[in-house]
This record gives C-alpha cells, sequence and structure tokens, in this order.
C-alpha cells in the first residue's frame, strides 16, 4: 500500500514535470511575450494572487459552485422521475430532446437583459448548460436499473417512496457525481465566457483586463487560476464519488 | 400436511399473456395446481415454460391474469407480508453491505433498530454469514449471495418462501449444499416453499410436489408426488433415480433425446 502510494506520488511528479517542460519548451520556440514559460506565469501568479487575483478567484469559485449545486438540486429528482415514471417521460422527454441540442450560451444576452449583469444571470447560464448535462445521464441510469432488483424489494413490501430511497437513489448516485464531474469543466468554459462580458470581477474579466492592458505574465496567472479552479472541482468531485460511493470501490 | 388438505397455494384455470409489440403472447395456459400448507412443490419445465411468470403472479408482482389464484385461502394481493420471493440473481443491492440487504425488508416495515438488529443476526447465524455482515454483495461468492438471498426473506419470517431457480448459477458442491440447507431451515421452520427450477434431480431432492410444466405457453403436463423429500440420503436411493428417469421421459420426448437435446435436463 505505501510502496504503491509512492509509485503514485512519482508519477504525478513525472506528468507535473513533464507539463512544465513542454510549456518552457513551446514558449521558448513562440518567442512572443504572449506566451511567457512557466517560471514567469507562476512568480506573477503569486504575486497577483496577494493582490487582486483572490478575490476574483473567490468571485468565480462561488459562481460556479453555486451553479453546480443548484443544477445537482434540480436534475436528480428530475432525471430520478423521469427514468422511472414512464408517463411522465413520455410528457416531458420531447421538450428535454428539444432544448438538449441547444448551445444554451446563446442566452446570455437575454438573461443579461432580464437578471442584470450581476451574479444571476451568469449562474442562471451555467445552470441550465450543467443541468441538461446531468439529467439526461441521470434519467438513463435511472431508467436502467436491473428490474428484478426493484421487484425484490417490491417483493419485500416496498412502496414507492422505499424504491426510490433504496434502490433509484443509490443506483443513480455514481452516473451523479460522474457527470457532474464531466459537466465542471462546461462549467467553467460557460464561466469564463460570462465573466468576459460587461464584467467587472472574476477571473473571466481578470484575464481578459489583462490582455487589454497586453500585461501576459498576469493574463497567465488568470489563466493558471482557472485552471486550478476547475482541478480543484475535478478532484472534490471525485473524492465525493469515491466516499459517497463506497461498494465501487471494493 | 394436514389431513384434510390445508392449502397454502391455490391456482385454478391461470392464464397469463404478455404484450408485446402490440401482439399478445400467451406465457401460461390454464394451469392449476395446489400445494398443501407447510409442504414444498417444485415447478420443472424448460425454458420460456412461464414458470418465472406463475412465481410473480404468486408473489403479488404481476396482476394482469386471469383465473383463480388463492394463498392461504384469500386472493393474491401485493401487499401480503408473508410472501418472500428471492428472485435468480437473489436480488441484492450492491450498494448494501450484507447486513443492511438482509435488514431491507424489516427497515421497509418500519422495525426498531433493536429489533431488526437481533432478527438479522438471527437469520444471518443460521445461514453461517454473520461474520460477512460488513461485506458488499460484490465480496461474497455466488453461495453466500444466495444465502444473503435467504436470509433477507427467512428475516421476514414467511410462511410462504418463492424461489425462482435458486441454485442454478452455483457450482455442483455448492449447490447440493445449499439445497441441503434448505431442505434443514424448511424442516425447522415449516414454511411453504415453492420452487422453480429446470433441473430433474433439483427438483425431485427439494420438492413433495413436482409440477411439470410444458413449453410456450406453459400448461401443467403432469402433477408427481414425491413423499420421500427430506429423508436422509434420498439422493442416493433406487426410488430417487427411477424417479428422475420418469421425470426425464416425461419432459423430454424420445426423439428429441435421439437429436442431444437432452443435455440440458441432466
Amino acid at each position: 500500500m505505501n510502496g504503491r502510494k509512492w509509485a503514485s506520488a512519482l508519477y504525478v511528479t513525472f506528468s507535473v514535470t513533464f507539463l512544465l517542460l513542454g510549456w518552457e519548451l513551446l514558449s521558448l520556440a513562440v518567442n512572443n511575450p504572449a506566451l511567457p514559460g512557466p517560471l514567469p506565469a507562476l512568480t506573477a501568479f503569486f504575486r497577483e494572487l496577494a493582490g487582486g487575483l483572490w478575490g476574483h478567484f473567490l468571485v468565480s469559485s462561488y459562481r460556479v459552485v453555486i451553479s453546480l449545486v443548484i443544477s445537482l438540486v434540480l436534475a436528480v429528482p428530475c432525471g430520478m422521475v423521469m427514468g422511472r415514471e414512464e408517463k411522465v417521460d413520455r410528457l416531458v422527454a420531447p421538450l428535454i430532446y428539444i432544448i438538449y441540442p441547444v448551445p444554451k450560451i446563446v442566452f446570455l444576452p437575454v438573461l443579461m437583459v432580464l437578471l442584470g449583469i450581476q451574479d444571476a444571470s451568469k449562474i442562471t447560464l451555467i445552470t441550465l448548460v450543467v443541468f441538461f448535462q446531468i439529467l439526461v445521464p441521470i434519467r438513463d441510469a435511472a431508467r436502467g436499473i436491473n428490474p428484478d432488483l426493484v421487484n425484490s424489494v417490491k417483493s419485500l413490501g416496498a412502496r414507492r417512496r422505499d424504491i426510490y430511497l433504496h434502490v433509484v437513489w443509490p443506483a443513480v448516485l455514481p452516473e451523479v457525481l460522474t457527470s457532474l464531474r464531466i459537466a465542471s469543466g462546461t462549467a467553467i468554459a460557460v464561466l469564463f465566457f460570462s465573466e468576459t462580458i460587461s464584467s467587472q470581477e472574476g477571473l473571466g474579466y481578470y484575464l481578459l483586463d489583462a490582455w487589454s492592458r497586453a500585461v501576459y505574465t498576469e493574463m497567465f496567472a488568470g489563466i493558471i487560476a482557472m485552471s486550478l479552479l476547475g482541478f480543484i472541482i475535478y478532484t472534490v468531485l471525485e473524492h465525493l464519488e469515491r466516499w459517497a460511493c463506497p461498494w465501487k470501490y471494493v | 400436511m394436514s389431513a384434510n388438505g390445508e392449502l397454502m397455494v391455490r391456482v385454478r384455470g391461470l392464464s397469463v399473456s404478455y404484450q408485446q409489440q402490440n401482439k399478445e403472447i400467451p406465457a401460461l395456459r390454464d394451469v392449476s395446481f395446489s400445494v398443501p400448507k407447510g409442504s414444498t412443490c417444485a415447478l420443472i419445465g424448460p425454458s420460456g415454460c412461464g414458470k418465472s411468470t406463475l412465481l410473480y403472479v404468486l408473489s403479488g408482482l404481476l396482476r394482469s391474469w386471469s383465473g383463480e389464484v388463492l394463498v392461504d385461502g384469500a386472493p393474491v394481493t401485493s401487499c401480503r407480508r408473508q410472501t418472500a420471493l428471492i428472485l435468480q440473481d437473489y436480488g441484492l443491492l450492491p450498494w448494501k453491505k450484507v447486513y443492511d440487504n438482509v435488514a431491507l425488508g424489516l427497515d421497509i416495515r418500519g422495525e426498531s433498530r433493536e429489533k431488526k438488529y437481533i432478527k438479522v443476526k438471527r437469520v444471518l447465524n443460521e445461514v453461517g454469514l454473520w461474520e460477512m455482515r460488513q461485506r458488499y454483495p460484490s465480496q461474497l461468492s455466488g453461495g453466500q449471495r444466495q444465502r444473503t438471498g435467504i436470509a433477507r426473506a427467512l428475516a421476514l419470517e414467511p410462511d410462504l418462501l418463492l424461489m425462482d431457480e435458486p441454485f442454478s448459477s452455483l457450482d455442483a458442491l455448492t449447490r447440493e449444499k445449499l439445497q441441503r440447507q434448505l431442505l434443514e431451515i424448511w424442516q425447522e421452520k415449516r414454511m411453504t416453499v415453492v420452487l422453480v427450477t429446470h433441473s430433474i434431480e433439483e427438483a425431485i431432492f427439494l420438492g413433495q410436489r413436482i409440477i411439470l410444466l410444458s413449453g410456450s405457453p406453459g400448461r401443467v403436463l403432469d402433477i408427481v408426488e414425491n413423499p420421500r423429500v427430506g429423508e436422509a440420503g434420498y439422493r442416493k436411493t433406487a426410488e430417487f433415480h427411477a424417479l428422475t428417469t420418469k421425470l426425464r421421459e416425461k419432459l423430454v420426448p424420445e426423439r428429441v433425446e435421439i437429436s442431444g437435446g437432452a443435455g440440458r435436463w441432466k
């Protein structure tokens, strides 16, 4: 066990080194101030962190985390019910089918008019995107539950509520966390986009501001902060899955 | 078995059909049989003869059928508390440990924590799995999973136990061991057991009454009485083997046997 931990630490060190080395080589090859090497970029990142960057990081984190939570609260019950109740599904599925492929990001201008240029419009936009990305996998997972499992539990005297509690919810839980983890990347991309348009705070704003001032090391400090945000959310969700679904890892 | 023939299960003129792509496909036609209280009954027949469907009807899970089905004298309903059903893959929830799987029926009935603990401990000890209570089903062998399924059913103290091909996915040694264990449990508790099987030997070893079904749609071919079930060493007697041959002849017509179709009755 300990040996394996060491090995995995070694692999991580290797891949980080590889990444930094590639970055350095690329910046040397391009030889343009718009692509600084890792050293000046990281220096700027830590210097800026003490300045305004940390505040922007918090604002962006808040927006994306709240959006993920709202999407989860809305999509999980909807997906479970759609997957299990055929009548509901027949009614709602066509609607979902039509809305799913629409690029929700085009609604940003509409949302800015309706909800203003503060947090509300950004959170709504991210929620709109993430909601559909996790609704569909949850519905499919709920629908794909082995009917024998449901029948066995029914034969123990379970009512609808018991089926949802003991069978449907735990059956879709891994899918919930996996789809959320995958959607988190999209969530941050949408966040970036929404923060670059008539915004005064957040990492997207910070990044674009640095770009307009042509301070490329600061721009990269913003890129690093954004990547870190994505990495943290991804890792937290992965650990959450291990913690919440222990039967998957025995 | 009581002399005046008190019946646990009574089925008369049962017909079931499935809707598949707007076509009505018959699964069972005009099936009649009965099972006395406290006895065992084996349903045997080829794949697709509606054996499992019959169990679903008896358990109350399937409600669209015609005919008369009485369990303990009353028309079957889904909420009959004393009926326990064990399906082919045992229906264990992968996300619950052995203890919680066995406690599930009691959970649903809202039993208190203490009562639950006492009952679960008792049945898990009965099937010899108390030490495994903290494991997930994926960490168990096939036989242990089957015993967990049996324990979950026993925890509800049923008077009617329905089993769908309970031992079909186990290796031969485990199967024999579990068949004996099932008999022991039955002899101790004297509940009624109805089990579906495709193994002739299993039907004879476990079923005091053996109901032979023909293929799609399922009809009753014959009903064979087999009173020596539970006697020590029954499997080794000449009578056991004679009955095996008799059932095989009834279930597998001669010409099929020549073409090699008898293989799956072994």
